[in-house]
């Protein structure tokens, strides 16, 4: 059972003001999470190796040589790791990552399962997983609380409107896992040392691949494009809310119902 | 007036667009459920209409479902140009393949420049496969849409970090342009009871589900939501009169407890539930604070909520600079109106 995990990264948002007044974005930190719905979707790939033994791939990629991430992933216990960059990887959107997981898939000759986080925590897509499970032709499973493998099957527990609903398909599938699924493990301490030691540690295993190697160049290119920022209304001050202390309640209960209407 | 003179004139003027072709169009993938229009379809009828103006074309929808071709006059209602439907009891309740396969099918037969879906679970299910399928563009969660200068390309806005700020994307070379809307965000239009059309019948059979739903998930309880994920906070602080009373509040509005580093060190609150930028930093959509006067810190942890309450004895008390509704008030006797306003007292 071989099951591919995808990582990506994202800029840690506790580094991160957005000024509305000025409409400008400052970068105080710049530092990386794991994106928590791949992070969860690693963890799920490793209980089901604690159960019934599987081979987890991590693989991510980045333009600029950065493989913090999958280190990460290997430290948490992932088996294999797999790195992409390249010329023309820079402004990939999930289309293009699409088709290069497809390759991976395909040169790595085959998976069981890819697992990955069902939206990001910057911009809420939630479309890799499904164009994944398009591009390879595979059933998709999205927003799995839970991962099991029964009987040589995928089984999954997923949200059903205000009910929770256990659902099978065959393998191979690709399931995506919202980020608050799974508690994520600490990585193994000694394993931690043994990816970050220079010659000989495990960081020497990940397998660094040319995205060039993978894909034309005409599949590199990205559909999605960016056209700038924009930021929300400044505050307003405060209103001042008087009466007796019904009539008060009455409107504070009435601005908290017509708020919680709308999120 | 008449009535019934009134429907004969307005009848006269009745718009059909039953033989409309569908190249090029805006289209909007209906969503019902219970019998009933999803209003998020409705807001995507609204947002296709103001694209379609500018881009010269009709706006189309696909309803499909079991036993909703009664449902088309709702959509017509609202001002589509034609609509598609696919009644079959396969395709209810939704599941992926069956409504993916019939949906490329009529996109292949009538090619749409711009596709909108609600941002819901059958749209999430549904757009990104479609997508991928027809070669299309795909922006999920829209909460702006217009055209850019050329004319033919669609903007949209949407938010980073749950809204923190917007990145304005667009898919200039895709064809389709498919957008997710977020619920809530776009007006729905006025229900013309006058406008009326005749759906065109698609002929399915729709393909078998590819994911299986073996039953309830008994018992299953997703984690809890941490702190500083909470969408809704009640944070109680030394000058709230009766804490139990606020916990009740907490409750009755199904939000997390909080407090500030006062509450704490009176015992009100346990550690993991201070609101400080030394201990959890929040940004839920509401923040009742009760009785906290706001300290610098505490402000800061605190800044990022999208609406806050504050209700405090003292006018000058720095929570209310961050409050978007000030209650100056003995908290105790407030938050007790409170839980009867929202009628939850006992
Ligand atoms: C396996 C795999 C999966 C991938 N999946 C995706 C995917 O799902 N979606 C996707 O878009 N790309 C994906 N990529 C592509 C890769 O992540 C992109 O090349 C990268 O996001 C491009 O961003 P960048 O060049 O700005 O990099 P960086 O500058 O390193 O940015 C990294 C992240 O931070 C965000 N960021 C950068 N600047 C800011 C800022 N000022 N404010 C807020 N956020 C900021 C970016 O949006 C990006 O998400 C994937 C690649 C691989 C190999
Ligand atoms: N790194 C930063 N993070 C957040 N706000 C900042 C930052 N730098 C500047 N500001 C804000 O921008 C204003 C103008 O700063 P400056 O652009 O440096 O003149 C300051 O008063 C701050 O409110």
């Amino acid at each position: 059972m071989r099951i591919l995990v995808i990582l990506r990264r994202v800029l840690d948002p506790a580094g991160i003001v957005a000024h509305r007044r000025l409409r400008r974005l400052f970068i105080n930190r710049e530092e990386y999470l794991i994106q928590p719905g791949d992070h969860s979707a690693l963890e799920a790939a490793l209980r089901i190796k604690d159960l019934g033994g599987a081979e987890v791939v991590v693989v991510s990629g980045q333009p600029e040589p950065d493989d913090d991430t999958v280190c990460r992933g290997l430290a948490m216990g992932a088996d294999g790791a797999i790195y992409l960059s390249g010329e023309g990887f820079a402004g990939a959107d999930d289309g293009v990552a699409a088709r290069l997981l497809q390759a991976v898939v395909d040169r790595l000759g085959g998976a069981d399962l890819v697992l990955v986080g069902m939206t990001t925590l910057d911009t809420a897509q939630a479309q890799l997983g499904p164009r994944l499970a398009g591009a390879l032709g595979w059933p998709q499973i999205v927003g799995a609380w839970s991962v099991e493998i029964v009987d040589g099957r995928v089984r999954a527990v997923r949200r059903d409107g205000d009910d929770y609903v256990v659902v099978e398909t065959d393998l191979p599938a690709v399931v995506t896992v919202p980020g608050r699924a799974l508690e994520p493990r600490y990585p193994d301490g000694a394993r931690l040392v043994n990816v970050y030691r220079g010659e000989g540690g495990m960081g020497e295993a990940v397998l660094r691949w040319d995205v060039a190697d993978l894909l034309h160049p005409e599949g590199l290119v990205p559909l999605l494009e960016n056209r700038g920022r924009d930021f929300p209304p400044e505050r307003e001050l405060g209103v001042r809310v008087e009466g007796t202390t019904e009539e008060v309640a009455q409107a504070v209960a009435e601005a908290l119902r017509a708020r919680l209407r709308g999120a | 007036m008449d009535a019934s003179y009134l429907d004969l004139v307005m009848a006269q003027q009745e718009e059909t667009f039953e033989d409309a072709e569908g190249g090029g169009g805006v289209w909007v993938v209906a969503e019902s459920a219970g019998g009933e229009m999803a209003p998020v379809t409705l807001e995507a009828i609204g947002v296709a209409r103001t694209l379609a103006e500018s881009l010269g074309a009709y706006v189309y929808a696909a309803l499909l479902g079991d036993g909703v071709r009664l449902l088309a006059e709702t959509l017509y209602q609202a001002g589509v140009n034609g609509v598609r439907v696919a009644d079959h009891q396969g395709l209810s309740p939704f599941s992926l393949e069956p409504h993916l396969g019939i949906l490329v099918d009529l996109f292949a037969e009538e090619p749409p420049e711009v596709v909108l879906l609600g941002a819901t679970e059958i749209g999430g299910a549904l757009a990104p496969r479609l997508a991928q399928q027809l070669g299309g563009g795909l922006i999920e969660h829209a909460t702006t849409v217009s055209l850019d200068p050329t004319g033919r390309t669609v903007e949209a806005a949407i938010p980073i970090y749950g809204g923190e700020y917007f990145e304005v994307v667009a898919c200039p070379e895709a064809r389709p342009q498919f957008l997710t809307i977020e619920p809530g965000a776009f007006a729905g239009p006025f229900l013309d009871e006058y406008r009326r059309g005749e759906p065109t019948m698609v002929e399915v059979e729709p393909s078998e589900p590819a994911v299986r739903v073996v039953g309830l998930a008994e018992g299953f309880r997703p984690p809890e939501v941490r702190l500083a994920e909470a969408s809704l906070v009640v944070a109680v602080g030394r000058q709230a009169g009766d804490p139990a009373q606020v916990e009740r509040l907490a409750e009755a509005l199904k939000g997390r407890l909080a407090g500030d580093r006062g509450a704490w060190d009176a015992g009100l609150i346990e550690a993991d539930q201070v609101v400080d930028v030394r201990g959890t930093v929040v940004s839920p959509d509401v923040y009742l604070a009760v009785g906290i006067r706001g300290d610098t810190f505490h402000r800061a942890a605190m800044e990022g909520a999208a609406f806050v309450v504050a209700i405090h004895p003292d006018r000058e008390a720095p929570i209310f600079e961050k409050a978007d509704l000030c209650v100056v008030a003995e908290p105790g006797e407030v938050v007790e109106a409170l839980l009867t306003a929202i009628g939850s007292a006992d």
